[in-house]
């Protein structure tokens, strides 16, 4: 299918191309008589979102403010953006690391905290039941903060649904979580064992990590670990 | 990457079955893109394990542990079926374009490149599939 990963029938929400997707796929068990590779040769369209996409709402930042302080502020301006996408589609994708739909705050304000105090071993306090061990959490608190993120910007007027990369770069350029996830990049680096620095990988999209090159452990750090 | 496709094993055919007529069969779903419903315990790294999807799943009660970073989630937020088209296949079958949907789907984590690690969750999902009398598995990666 030549459509972008992560879009495997190809456009959100067009329900009859996804179906003719569908029924390429189903056809071909009726025209096959071997195991088939076919290219299916139709695009999906462009949808309206677009790699020229900016958010219109900037966060102001001041420089003696903490991560933490500054992520519960986005989330707070996000909050009724976000609260409007989950009020029309009935509901959110945030949650997966145990956390209730309305505990985005409680998400938040841990990861700050990782990002200000390089704690990447010990469970955050609070009354959420976490369902993953750390560091591997703080991966899927990123990806619950930027569900939440990203239900903000569905909301947000305009036709433009910004693409994945223009996600990344406005998370990774203009916003304290993105400033947040690199900080805690650093303290995964500094840890430096194997499963802190696969968390690493894991966390920083290709091509997004400050320090440059792949956030996955390089030769060098492989080679490290080796002698450890 | 590609030097860890460059690894992988090539996969044998099976043996050619040609199903039913479309009209007639039962479609699951099989996705790799970590799915799972809230109450289920998380894919972990390296998972080779799957996770059952109800037919009557409501997308609310799912959520994605997939470990991956790098492909796009926010289309799936936008509309679930984009991953995990459940809501086609039911507009198919109403439609007598298909012959109905599989009481259950089969959720596993992808990113998986030791295939061999895969192969005992495999069989036992296949078991299960012929044990629903589903004629078409349909894979969807991410």
């Amino acid at each position: 299918m030549p459509f972008a990963l992560g879009r495997p029938l190809g456009t959100a929400g067009d329900t009859e191309f996804q179906k003719n997707v569908l029924r390429a796929s189903f056809e071909m068990l009726q025209s096959a008589v071997e195991p088939t590779i076919e290219d299916y040769p139709i695009e999906a369209p462009v949808e309206s979102g677009s790699s020229d996409w900016s958010c219109p709402v900037s966060f102001a930042v001041a420089e003696d403010e903490s991560i933490s302080a500054r992520i519960l502020a986005e989330i707070n301006l996000m909050a009724p953006w976000s609260a409007e996408t989950r009020a029309t589609r009935d509901r959110t994708l945030f949650g997966v690391t145990g956390a209730g739909p309305d505990q985005v705050e409680q998400v938040a304000r841990a990861l700050g905290e990782i990002a200000d105090h390089g704690n990447v071993t010990d469970l955050p306090a609070g009354d959420i039941s976490w369902q993953f061990e750390m560091p591997l959490l703080i991966r899927h608190m990123v990806d619950d903060l930027r569900t939440f993120y990203h239900e903000a910007v569905a909301a947000q007027p305009g036709d433009s649904s910004p693409s994945h990369e223009a996600l990344n770069d406005w998370i990774f350029s203009s916003t304290a979580l993105g400033d947040g996830i690199q900080a805690i990049a650093k303290h995964l680096t500094h840890v430096g064992d194997g499963e802190s620095l696969m968390t690493r990988g894991f966390l920083v999209p290709e091509g997004y990590l400050a320090s440059g090159g792949s956030s996955f452990p390089t030769p060098a750090e492989r080679q490290e670990n080796k002698k450890a | 990457m590609r030097l860890r496709s460059s690894e992988m094993q090539p996969v044998a055919p099976a043996p050619w079955i040609t199903p039913k007529p479309l009209k007639d069969c039962i479609v699951a779903i099989i996705s790799t893109a970590g799915l799972h419903r809230r109450t289920d315990v998380p894919f972990k790294v390296g998972a080779v394990d799957y996770r059952l999807i109800p037919g009557d799943a409501d997308f609310g009660d799912l959520v994605v542990s997939h470990i991956r970073t790098n492909f796009d989630r926010s289309a799936y937020q936008q509309d679930p079926n984009i991953w995990f088209p459940l809501d086609r296949l039911r507009e198919m079958a109403a439609d007598g374009e298909i012959g109905g949907v599989s009481s259950w789907h089969y959720s596993f984590m992808g990113a998986q490149p030791n295939h061999h690690a895969l192969s005992k969750a495999g069989e036992e999902v296949g078991q299960l599939l012929a044990a629903g009398e589903v004629d078409v598995a349909l894979i969807v990666p991410v």
